[in-house]
């Protein structure tokens, strides 16, 4: 079977944990557990005919005194950015996380998710940031690790997006949680 | 080359007659001795040369009369021999071979868990906590299942690698029941996952830096000795001499159950 490392990076908070245990276990906890290092989980998903094994590498969220450490990333076939839609500086930190993704693991595939989605009437980012994102390259979905929405849709696109590119490719979203 | 200091140390306690709990500490190294050569080549030796693999493991056998102590020995042996062969396919720790290196981590307590199963066929059988560290410097891979616990101290800051997998903290986490009864009702002693019984082993890594301290321990010691004391210990003496301390911290405060450490430091 095919195996694909792919990795959740983003600051901390922001749902990197529960967007991991929704997808694997189906499951959503309200109480905030931080991840130390890195915590790592597995799920096979059928891309067509072709069975992936998704390495999940839940990398500890990036803060104010900590940096996340590049090793982590090394060899990574897809990242997965996470933002939460109800604080703007998680939304302003994606592009220096961008950087350091790209020196560490080159060019893969991509995504952001906006999570946090079942709070949208708290929503902070606005129009203008997507913009901002989709000129960096980015692209991007909203979830909710509480609600299941978007979730699964999001990690099917980026192992999509693994076995499609070698080498330079963002994820094109479903339509429904598109930008 | 960081050089790894570690040492274990098991101990029954105060109150019971039977030590269940087991620990290891291995080394694998694949050696290769250049004897003899005219080359100019001065990188050979360094190319040949394998990184040196810890192997760190502590387990608390769960189970009536003795078989706690048969299950967490089994578990242990298992794994032991498993990664002991395994280690040595992995012929470098590059992104891609790591993956594979993850699989096999999974395989060794799924042996563990199985050999326990052939043993013991009747359901409710012993069990046990098996908490494992494979030390590649820098990289620790850690693998968990049941309460047994994995820290690591950095600059005086001690950091839980773990999680407790109790019915407590399951319940708790899935919105089940509140905290405080999930305490009131014991839950939090009650393993929700554990080799030999119901197996949900949890995979982390963590990347170690020169002066760090790790620490793989059975409830045994963090029933009795807080974080912080914890800390102070790691922090200020050798790897044999912490692991005494921890034992000794344990007993002082109570020595309810069996406790065991494991320690490592890189210099």
């Amino acid at each position: 079977m095919i195996q694909k490392k792919v990795c959740m990076v983003g600051v901390y908070g922001t749902g990197k944990t529960s967007l991991v245990q929704r997808f694997v276990h189906s499951l959503f906890s309200a109480k905030y557990h931080s991840t130390v290092g890195v915590k790592i989980d597995r799920k096979s998903v059928k891309v067509g005919d072709t069975d992936v094994n998704l390495l999940l590498w839940d990398i500890e969220g990036r803060t104010s005194d900590q940096e996340i450490p590049a090793s982590y990333l090394k060899g990574a076939h897809a990242v997965f950015y996470v933002a939460d839609g109800t604080r703007r500086e998680t939304f302003e930190q994606l592009f220096s996380l961008q950087e350091l993704a790209r020196s560490a693991a080159g060019q893969v595939p991509s995504i952001v998710a906006f999570n946090k989605y079942d709070l949208k009437d708290q929503w902070l980012v606005q129009q203008a940031d997507a913009a901002k994102l989709i000129n960096a390259g980015f692209r991007m979905m909203t979830t909710s690790a509480k609600t299941g929405e978007g979730v699964e849709e999001a990690f099917r696109a980026l192992a999509t997006a693994t076995l499609s590119s070698a080498t330079t490719q963002t994820v094109q979203p479903p339509a429904r949680h598109g930008n | 080359m960081v050089r790894v200091d570690a040492s274990g140390l098991s101990h029954p306690g105060k109150v019971r007659s039977v030590n269940e709990d087991h620990f290891a500490i291995m080394t694998l190294q694949k050696a290769v001795q250049l004897r003899a050569t005219n080359l100019n080549d001065t990188t050979l030796l360094e190319r040949l040369r394998k990184p040196e693999v810890y192997i760190l493991v502590v387990a608390d056998g769960v189970g009536g009369g003795t078989g706690g102590k048969i299950a967490s020995g089994v578990a242990v042996r298992s794994v032991v021999e498993y990664l002991a062969e395994a280690v040595g396919c992995v012929r470098d720790f590059d992104a891609e071979s790591e993956n594979a290196f993850l699989d096999q981590l999974s395989h060794a307590v799924e042996r563990g868990h199985a050999r326990l199963k052939e043993m013991f066929q009747t359901q409710g059988g012993p069990a046990t906590t098996l908490t494992m560290m494979t030390l590649v410097w820098p990289r620790a891979y850690v693998v968990h299942v049941g309460d047994s616990r994995g820290y690591f101290l950095r600059r005086g800051t001690l950091k839980q690698l773990t999680r407790d997998q109790t019915m407590g903290n399951y319940l708790v986490d899935i919105g089940a029941v509140t905290e405080q009864h999930a305490q009131k009702a014991g839950l939090y002693n009650v393993l929700s996952s554990a080799v030999g019984g119901d197996l949900v082993p949890n995979i982390g890594v963590v990347d170690l830096a020169d002066g760090d301290a790790v620490l793989l321990c059975t409830d045994g010691l963090t029933k009795h000795v807080s974080d912080g004391r914890i800390a102070e210990i790691l922090a200020s003496r050798s790897a044999e001499a912490a692991a005494h301390a921890l034992i000794d911290a344990a007993l002082d405060g109570g020595g309810s159950d069996n406790v065991t450490v494991v320690v490592a430091k890189a210099d």
